[in-house]
């Protein structure tokens, strides 16, 4: 391990976030608000840091697959550090541990926040705090690698590191093409959200950032009640629209727009996560309909949000879930584990795993039925390999697992059993609100700060999906 | 880039963090020192004009009692003064308007005031009044306390500003620490960074360099040592290396 070579491309990830920051100075100049010292000062260390191993470290054209995931866990960690630094400087709410849950929750796209008063801030800290989800949300590597000329193998290590391996079974393109395509339909998806939310009536701060938070299914709003506070059917309809978007495999999207519009049906994945998001609704709205909300429509809009924002993994809200039903909770709270599709911004389980893990099972059941035939688990046309099977397998094992640990450790400190599951699940699938204390319309600022520390260990697990992370701290990897 | 200007380069960065941080949390303290100011001339001033009116009023409430006893001369005196005083705190209050709704509270004193003034001055020793402890808690009383409810409300209005202004004073004490806290972490971070860079971009090399020229000059093994740093240090490696290849060829020729 070459720790000048990571230290020279971790550089480039902070040059990208110092340009955030200036924006994000600049519009704190521009609204002469109180936090144009932080963010700038901000700026000018993490540019300096930025800086300084690009004069000293010459380019290397190759680095090696154990390199490639440490550039990317150090950028990761490095980066939810950056994000620290404007808030501790601002001061108010941030203590360092809140600054960190909330930088890590931006960058991670889970969308939990420890703000009691999101209103408080000024709009360039506002900014900064939904650019962080933008950074993050397609892989901070990806933008990196987007920046970056040509580099050979180094560009496929990294791309490799970053990406989910559903994804990368997925997406079989060549990585800078795969690059392209992915920023291509992020910046796409973002510009074109940003419009139709004008078109709304949104003013253009509030357009933009809650565009970064829908595109990177995040869920940071700049108003203390998310979405509810506009109360306009028209923004809901729109913001579901591209939560929709944003939770299927950009690459699907890309051809969608180059004209294959059957590729999107030919996918079991799509099929089954707009059946189950479709499902979830109608069920939903049946089960609150008659309680808290008294017409029908009302339960569609309030159920078809909240289950659209769930299960893309964004953590936008237009009403208080917590005080639904027992059955309509159970829901949201499958939707929390399970997410969209791999290849898209989201977090969780993963569509993809869900359909594998389902067609393994039928095959098992077959099997049986039939001991001597030779079966496959197919997904579409292609077929899987039982390496794959059983990774997927394995993965939701250690997912759960993972949860039930967080949840418990949540609980040892005091915090409810709902909530305590609910806020490790709603993090660790970079969810956001979870149900009880962390609802939709609470934060986390209650939580005792060792539990925030627990919480935002297990948004970067979810977030690098586990393996990643885990590996990242086996002795082996720095030898 | 040369090895002087990276060098230079990196104490620049050391040193312009460290200036940085020690500028902002100057301004940031000089802030405090505004807003402690502030506090006082704006919050503090009015607080005790209120007190002063209250004060007052307390006095002229204890001087209505000598009068209702019929002790005129020193219930008289007091009355005076108490409402001198009441006055002095009125105009105090009413030339230190700092916080909004504030002309509003001093405008609702002043009129209260001139009802409770305007009973204050009717005769009461020697009349009718004198020992109507009903006519007291009736009339006057309710009018002592309508003032007194004014003096208060103003009171509270200038606490709750003092509070929110400390409240902002302890936020600002904390933005002027962070950037001390921040530049010295950062600073030991750069430093760690600096010192791991340097080692490896310029001690390393010197060393190889130096072990390449001893193992040349003992056992005449040939000079390979392969620097790429785009700066002297690899122009000091490649001299090094030409002149190795010079000796040896001219130790060939011999």
């Amino acid at each position: 391990m070459r720790p000048q070579i990571v230290l020279r491309y971790v550089a480039f990830v902070f040059l990208l976030n110092a340009a955030f920051l200036l924006i994000s100075a600049v519009i704190s100049g521009f609204n002469s608000d109180e936090a144009f010292f932080p963010l700038f000062y901000s700026f000018l260390v993490t540019g300096l840091f930025a800086v300084f191993p690009l004069i000293f470290v010459p380019p290397a054209v190759e680095i090696s697959n154990k390199e490639g995931l440490i550039i990317v866990i150090t950028s990761w960690f490095f980066s939810c550090l950056v994000g620290v630094m404007p808030y501790v400087l601002w001061g108010g709410e941030f203590t360092f541990t809140n600054a960190w849950f909330e930088s890590v929750s931006g960058y991670t796209t889970t969308g939990s926040s420890i703000l009691t008063n999101v209103e408080a801030l000024p709009l360039g800290l506002l900014f900064w705090r939904s650019a962080t989800h933008w950074i993050g949300g397609i892989g901070i590597i990806i933008f990196v690698l987007a920046i970056l000329p040509p580099m050979g193998v180094s560009r496929i290590i990294l791309y490799r590191a970053e990406m989910s391996n559903q994804a990368l079974h997925n997406f079989r393109l060549r990585a800078g093409r795969a690059v392209q395509i992915l920023l291509s339909v992020y910046v796409g998806l973002t510009v074109l959200e940003t419009l139709a939310l004008l078109l709304c009536g949104m003013n253009l701060f509030d357009a933009v950032t809650h565009s970064f938070a829908t595109v990177a299914t995040g869920g940071f709003s700049p108003k203390n009640a998310s979405i509810a506070y506009y109360q306009n059917l028209s923004v809901e309809i729109v913001v579901m629209i591209f939560m929709v978007l944003s939770g299927m495999h950009f690459g699907l999207l890309f051809a969608v727009i180059a004209g294959k519009v059957h590729d999107l049906w030919r996918s079991p994945v799509v099929r089954y996560y707009l059946l189950a998001l479709g499902a979830g609704i109608i069920m939903t709205t049946i089960i609150v309909h008659g309680g808290h909300v008294r017409s029908w429509t009302e339960a569609l809009r309030y159920s078809a949000f909240q289950i659209v924002s769930i299960g893309t993994s964004t953590g936008f809200a237009t009403t208080d879930s917590s005080v639904w039903p027992a059955l309509a909770q159970l829901l949201l709270i499958f939707f929390t584990l399970q997410c969209a599709c791999a290849g898209s911004t989201s977090g969780g389980i993963k569509v993809d795993r869900i359909v594998i893990f389902a067609k393994s099972i039928l095959r098992n059941i077959k099997q049986i039925q039939h001991p001597r035939a030779v079966m496959a688990t197919k997904m579409g046309e292609v077929k899987l390999d039982d390496a794959t099977v059983h990774f997927s397998i394995l993965f939701i094992s250690l997912y759960i697992g993972i949860v039930f640990i967080s949840a418990l450790l949540l609980a040892a400190l005091g915090v409810d059993a709902l909530s305590a599951f609910s806020g490790s699940a709603a993090t660790m699938g970079n969810v956001g609100p979870g149900l009880g204390t962390v609802g939709s319309v609470s934060n986390f600022a209650h939580i005792p700060s060792l539990g925030k520390w627990i919480l935002t260990a297990t948004m970067l697990l979810g977030r690098l999906e586990i393996y990643g992370l885990i590996i990242f701290f086996m002795a082996e990897t720095w030898r | 880039m040369g090895l002087r200007a990276k060098i230079l380069i990196g104490f620049l960065i050391l040193s312009s963090m460290l200036l940085i941080a020690g500028v902002w949390s100057i301004h940031e303290l000089s802030t405090i020192g505004t807003s402690v100011q502030k506090l006082l001339d704006d919050n503090y001033r009015s607080i005790n004009a209120a007190k002063m009116m209250m004060e007052a009023l307390e006095r002229e409430d204890s001087a209505t009692l000598l009068l209702l006893l019929g002790n005129w001369e020193e219930g008289r005196k007091i009355m005076n003064d108490a409402d001198t005083l009441f006055q002095k705190g009125l105009q105090i209050a009413e030339n230190n308007i700092t916080e909004p709704d504030e002309a509003a509270f001093v405008e609702l004193i002043r009129s209260k005031y001139s009802v409770y003034e305007e009973l204050l001055k009717k005769p009461i020793v020697g009349t009718n009044k004198e020992g109507n402890i009903r006519w007291y808690f009736q009339g006057i009383h309710t009018a002592f306390l309508d003032v007194r409810n004014s003096v208060e409300k103003l009171m509270a209005l200038n606490d709750q500003a003092m509070y929110e202004t400390a409240s902002d004073l302890k936020s600002r004490a904390s933005r002027a620490i962070m950037p001390g806290i921040v530049a010295i972490v950062v600073a030991v971070f750069f430093s760690l960074m600096f010192s791991y860079l340097v080692n490896y971009y310029v001690v390393g090399p010197i060393i190889r360099i130096t072990r390449g020229i001893e193992d040349f000059g003992k056992s005449g093994k040939p000079f390979d040592v392969r620097v790429e740093t785009n700066d002297e240090i690899e122009e000091l490696a490649s001299a090094v290396y030409s002149l190795s290849s010079k000796v040896r060829m001219a130790e060939k020729v011999k």
